[in-house]
């Protein structure tokens, strides 16, 4: 991990009072230490990776020093096991992770402390990847907060209110004994405000006053009788609690109003856009102050049915604005009134939609249609509808101006990126000899999930993280010819190696396994694991690939560099073919260019500047030898590689041009001569600062060649 | 009509772009400017090239009470789209988000192609004026111009730029000077960045100002002076694309290859003035076809190294240039003369049907030795007239003259359609071999269904039409060929089976 969070770690250290500016996800940080946690942990991945992030920095000055222990957890599923130290003992932790994917990995461990209960106060803080900018499959972490009796929080989007909210959240879950479900969205997470700070909070257990002796209790364990007990605990004492905590500090906030006979219920992390879109309506001023009234639920389970019946009495219609499916909040709400007999018509998924992120438009929409049927006192229908038309008027004439749709933008690989090459070397094989390289491809969860994308369109399924190999066990049995799996050393380190690896081992696979070793977890943002040689606190490992395969059996293992594409389409081919049964891997490495040039850039730039010999490689392309058929895009992909108009008064197509964020990793070359495309490619090496001889060798050479060129 | 304290800003970016740091600098101007702001992102899997959105509310409310922020953009209610690519303007527009009542436009005109615009084999881009007709069409006030032009003309970024010119635009009640300030605070790349922030403020100060015509019309090609007496006898029209293609023949060949095209060109110039505008083009571009030696001479021209040195900003550094070449059998036995090789290239056509081995060299075009091995490839083109490989292009090429001038003495959109087709013969190696096939039995088929429908006598909008659509197809793409043929043959059949108006609806192109 190259990048350092050192402005963040600074804020993460006020005092009350002062005033900390950041995104909300560091808003939540600082509230844990607030909050007195003796330890914290999680999994990265958008949008929560920034919380692991800046507590790794933050280790050595901050956390050591409080005595509180920090950890890049192995997997969700390791760091919800963590939590595991507030059944028995009265100290407060956090675990993080990206949700729903983290919540699935993590929900055995999970469920078990849910089951045993906590006596410290034990805090998941779930980003919910969901909508717009989610890299994951779209589900909801409701159900299992429901499932597992976890109190659950959604609060409404500011920095203050997360802090808040995280405090209380620990309160929550030692007054019910439960663990609790903070759950952030994306946009919430990336939300830059300000927070007025409290003083951290030295934990009463910690490193630094560790504990003397064990705590057994049997009502602890796992095992019948006692889980029956934990059950009939869970609905009896638990959830009660936690009803009567969220009653007694006012964790929902019902807002009245005038339009008395109507009202609106909604998810907290749903406040804003549901006033933003009363208020373009003309229903709500600009602070979100308005006639009608809403109960803002702030905590999503349990409910509490005196609030809720508390809301609906006395009103005709009501709207529930809730984000996914099932629909739990409104069914509660239908089933209560019914039992209490209230004359309450309720709304929600009927007006707004079944399905998707709960964005502006849609629930300005629902809320005119709604306050369309329940008619109001201090507004014109008419007004209403003008002010809704403007909104959504200018949408017709789109068509009319751009009569082509615009192109998409499909993630892909970086410039440079040493797993972009794995993919065209896969097509090309594909293409070259089908009879091998035509064949199912397990993809796999993590940057390398792009090849399934233009260009490339490799990969057959996508399963879940570390689980490629896995997801090909049932396919390579039914081939004619073996099949591949890739697997990222993030998936190979979280779930393939035991799930993926021993799983094949153990049913003697006959397939292709291909590891791509950039030595980071990329695609949460250079994350170290295993392979980068040190853990998140910076301390020095020694796990390695190789021998984590070795130690499981596995014989037939190559190490290859992806950017020599000829070596590894035969390194491929051979796997393939090779009558050696089992499984074969090969393990794809070179370092995430990202974070290579995050280093390099700047140190090249120095021993430049400081007078050394640098040298930079670069490519290029000859304009009046390419073509322009552009087959080079199509195995290729490099964001550098791109079009520009042909220079050439006779030919209309663009011609491809390499643009100067090229970093010269040499794969344009490498593509266009392993699949023999064409002689427009050149790579150019800048030799700054160079030597005396040099110099004066590259002057004799350009002369003679100058020389050359002249006699013709 | 919502609050007009509030003030919404929406940044639609590629991935790598900085659109990150931009909205930073907006923020903690408003914020240092005793103006409430709040921003938010959905970065998603921004370095990776894909679509990321900065969103921004400013509030110049009195009270210092905090507004209730959105979240996200609200389509039809924003105030500032501030693109710093143009494709991802229109992508807003798509989505609805500009209105053309409330929303200013703050937009660089640059382009970051799409992939999906990268691998057509044609022409994928979308094209500019629509998008530039777009931005006008959905905007209150549009400032458009090319800031990457603009960054690189002052050695600074696009995102200091595009601050410069919200500054300038005065939508925001943000005084320059808190831009200014914040810049200097996040403290990256300062003096470039305050400079970029100049010229994009004194830009949107300009913007009323007529705005400079994006590039002067070209001056006359200095080939037209060069080769005046040999056009003279040709319509004006044709003049500067013969120019070019006598300038480019001459400079493949010589004079007399030159005197064989026009007089290839000649029989169509007296047809039609359009169709023999295409031929001229078509036929200068075929007959200069990219073999070895072609390759050799232009990658050994005077002024290549020079252009590359221009190109990675060399200075004073020294270049080290390696070509990468890998001719396979068919290029290099194509440069031998015909009688000599064509028995072997018989031969390694059968030894080797799907494609014949190949010779991987990386040539060091900036030492003596590897120059020399291009200068000398270079030297051959005195054999190239009876080249193995010059026999076979020209057939083809005059199949292709044949097939134009018959569907000229039957219609000549469609003789122009066919002399289009030849846009389809371009690549090297398997790729240029696949393209031609494509070519061939694109006017093969038309030549069919021209025929067939000579027989009737109500036009021949069939066998254009197939001649455009199949082109079309094949220029779209490699997935593209196959349909492509099956098109042809399902057209042909109908027309044999005398169902025209079946045949023309095959031929619609599918909507979007």
């Amino acid at each position: 991990m190259e990048r350092s969070f050192a402005e963040d770690v600074k804020q993460l250290g006020y005092g009350a009072g002062q005033v900390l500016r950041g995104e909300g996800i560091l808003a939540i940080t600082k509230a844990l230490l607030q909050s007195g946690v003796s330890y914290v942990g999680g999994y990265p991945g958008a949008p929560v990776s920034h919380l692991l992030d800046v507590m790794a920095d933050a280790n050595a000055p901050l956390l050591e020093p409080m005595g509180i222990y920090f950890e890049m957890s192995g997997s969700e599923a390791a760091a919800a096991a963590l939590l595991g130290a507030s059944i028995n003992y009265p100290m407060r932790g956090a675990a993080t992770w990206k949700s729903v994917v983290g919540t699935n990995v993590a929900s055995d461990a999970l469920s078990h402390v849910a089951s045993a209960g906590v006596l410290g106060g034990a805090l998941v803080v779930i980003g919910e990847d969901y909508g717009e900018g989610a890299s994951i499959l779209q589900e909801r972490t409701h159900s299992a907060a429901l499932k597992s009796s976890i109190p659950l929080l959604d609060p409404r989007n500011s920095l203050q209110a997360f802090a808040r909210f995280v405090e209380e959240g620990f309160g929550l879950s030692e007054a019910c004994n439960e663990p609790v479900f903070f759950s952030i969205r994306i946009r919430a997470c990336h939300m830059r405000g300000t927070l007025v700070c409290k003083d951290n909070v030295r934990p009463r257990i910690g490193m630094r006053s560790p504990l003397a002796a064990p705590s057994f209790s049997l009502e602890r364990i796992n095992l019948p009788p006692f889980t029956y007990a934990m059950e009939a605990q869970k609905f009896e004492h638990r959830l009660p609690a936690a009803r009567r905590y969220i009653r007694e500090h006012g964790l929902n906030e019902h807002h009245r109003g005038e339009e008395e006979h109507l009202g609106v219920v909604m998810q907290g992390g749903l406040w804003n856009t549901t006033v933003r879109g009363l208020h373009l309506l003309g229903l709500a001023d600009v602070y979100g102050k308005t006639p009608v009234p809403l109960l803002v639920l702030n905590a999503l389970h349990p409910l509490v049915p005196e609030e809720l019946v508390g809301f609906m009495r006395g009103k005709r219609l009501l709207l529930v604005v809730e984000e996914g499916m099932p629909n739990y909040i409104e069914r509660e709400l239908k089933a209560l009134a019914h039992e209490e007999k209230l004359d309450v018509e309720i709304h929600g998924k009927d007006l707004l939609s079944p399905h998707g992120e709960y964005v502006p438009h849609l629930v300005t929409g629902g809320l005119r249609r709604f306050v369309g049927l329940a008619g109001l006192r201090c507004q014109a229908g008419e007004a209403i509808e003008e002010r809704y038309r403007a909104l959504v008027d200018h949408r017709e004439k789109v068509g009319a101006v751009l009569t082509r749709p615009v192109a998409k933008r499909p993630p892909s690989f970086c410039t440079g990126c040493p797993e972009r090459p794995v993919f065209s070397a896969m097509k090309i094989l594909r293409s070259k000899e089908p009879g091998v390289g035509d064949t199912h491809v397990a993809a796999d969860i993590g940057c390398h999930t792009f090849s399934t994308q233009a260009p490339f369109n490799v990969g057959n399924s996508v399963l879940g993280y570390g689980m490629g190999l896995a997801s090909s066990s049932a396919v390579a049995p039914m081939f004619g010819k073996r099949v591949i799996s890739v697997m990222g050393d993030g998936g190979f380190w979280h779930n393939g190696l035991t799930n993926g690896v021993a799983n094949a081992m153990y049913n003697k696979q006959d397939s292709v396994l291909v590891i791509l070793d950039n030595f980071y977890t990329s695609a949460t943002g250079q994350h170290p694991n295993p392979s980068t040689g040190t853990n998140a606190r910076r301390e020095p490992v020694a796990m390695t690939i190789p021998d984590a395969l070795r130690g499981l059996g596995v014989r037939w293992i190559r190490t290859v560099n992806p950017y020599r594409i000829a070596d590894f389409i035969g390194t491929l081919r051979e796997a393939l073919t090779t009558p050696t049964r089992g499984l074969k891997v090969i393990i794809a490495k070179g370092e995430c260019m990202l974070e290579r040039q995050r280093r390099e850039r700047p140190r090249l730039r120095a021993r430049a500047a400081a007078g050394a010999r640098v040298v930079q490689p670069r490519f290029g392309v000859d304009p009046d030898v390419c073509t322009g058929d552009h087959s080079c895009m199509r195995l290729n992909g490099c964001p550098s590689l791109t079009l520009r108009e042909n220079p050439d008064p006779l030919k209309d197509d663009p011609i491809a041009h390499v643009d100067d964020t090229c970093v010269g990793c040499g794969v344009c070359g490498e593509v266009a001569h392993a699949a023999v495309l064409c002689p427009s490619f050149y790579e150019v090496r800048t030799i700054t600062n160079p030597g005396r001889w040099q110099r004066l060798l590259g002057r004799v050479r350009a002369s003679v060649i100058r020389r050359l060129a002249a006699a013709t | 009509m919502s609050d007009p304290r509030l003030v919404s800003i929406l940044i639609p970016a590629v991935g790598g772009q900085g659109g990150g740091v931009l909205s930073e600098w907006i923020v903690e101007a408003a914020l240092a400017d005793g103006v409430l702001a709040h921003s938010t992102s959905i970065p998603g899997v921004a370095q990776r090239t894909g679509s990321t959105s900065y969103y921004i509310e400013v509030f110049a409310g009195g009270t210092g009470e905090a507004p209730a922020f959105s979240l996200y953009p609200v389509p039809g209610a924003l105030d500032v789209l501030l693109a710093p690519e143009f494709l991802e303007v229109g992508r807003a527009i798509e989505l609805g988000f500009p209105s053309p009542s409330r929303t200013t436009i703050i937009a660089s005109m640059h382009r970051l192609y799409s992939i999906h615009e990268k691998i057509a084999t044609g022409r994928g881009i979308h094209p500019i004026e629509q998008l530039e007709a777009a931005a006008r069409a959905f905007s209150r006030s549009l400032i458009a111009f090319d800031a990457l032009a603009v960054a690189r003309e002052h050695d600074t970024e696009v995102n200091a730029v595009l601050l410069g010119a919200l500054a300038g635009s005065g939508v925001l009640p943000v005084r320059a000077d808190a831009f200014r300030a914040a810049i200097e605070r996040k403290g990256v790349g300062v003096t470039a960045n305050l400079k970029g922030f100049e010229v994009g403020l004194d830009l949107a100060l300009r913007r009323d100002a007529p705005p400079a015509p994006r590039e002067a019309a070209p001056a006359p090609s200095p080939n037209v002076a060069r080769f005046a007496t040999a056009i003279a006898p040709f319509p004006e029209s044709l003049q500067p694309v013969l120019a070019e293609a006598l300038a480019r023949l001459v400079d493949y060949q010589d004079r007399a290859y030159a005197e064989r095209y026009l007089a290839r060109l000649r029989p169509f110039v007296d047809a039609d003035v359009e169709l023999a505008g295409l031929v001229a083009r078509h036929l200068a571009v075929w007959m200069t076809y990219e073999d070895a030696i072609r390759v050799a001479d232009l990658k050994s021209r005077a002024g290549r190294l020079d252009r590359i040195r221009r190109e990675v900003r060399a200075r004073d550094a020294e270049i080290v240039v390696t070509d990468y070449l890998k001719p396979d059998l068919d290029e290099i036995y194509g440069i031998l003369p015909y009688r000599l090789v064509a028995p072997f290239a018989r031969w390694a056509e059968r030894r080797w049907p799907h494609g014949r081995p190949t010779l991987g060299a990386h040539v060091r075009t900036t030492t003596v030795a590897g120059y020399l091995r291009l200068w000398l490839l270079a030297r051959c083109r005195r054999l190239r007239p009876i080249s193995y490989r010059a026999h076979h292009e020209h057939a083809r090429m005059e199949r292709w003259l044949a097939a134009v001038a018959k569907c000229a003495e039957r219609d000549f959109g469609l003789a122009r359609e066919v002399a289009r087709a030849a846009q389809l013969v371009k690549g090297y190696g398997d790729v240029r071999r696949r393209m031609t096939v494509a070519f061939e039995h694109l006017v093969e088929s038309v030549l069919a269904a021209a025929a067939l429908e000579a027989g009737r006598g109500d036009g021949f909008g069939v066998s254009t039409g197939l001649a455009g659509r199949y082109r079309a197809l094949v220029l779209g793409g490699p997935e593209g060929e196959a349909p492509a043929a099956s098109l042809a043959a399902r057209v042909l059949e109908r027309l044999r089976a005398a169902d025209r108006r079946g045949a023309l609806e095959l031929l619609e192109a599918p909507r979007g």
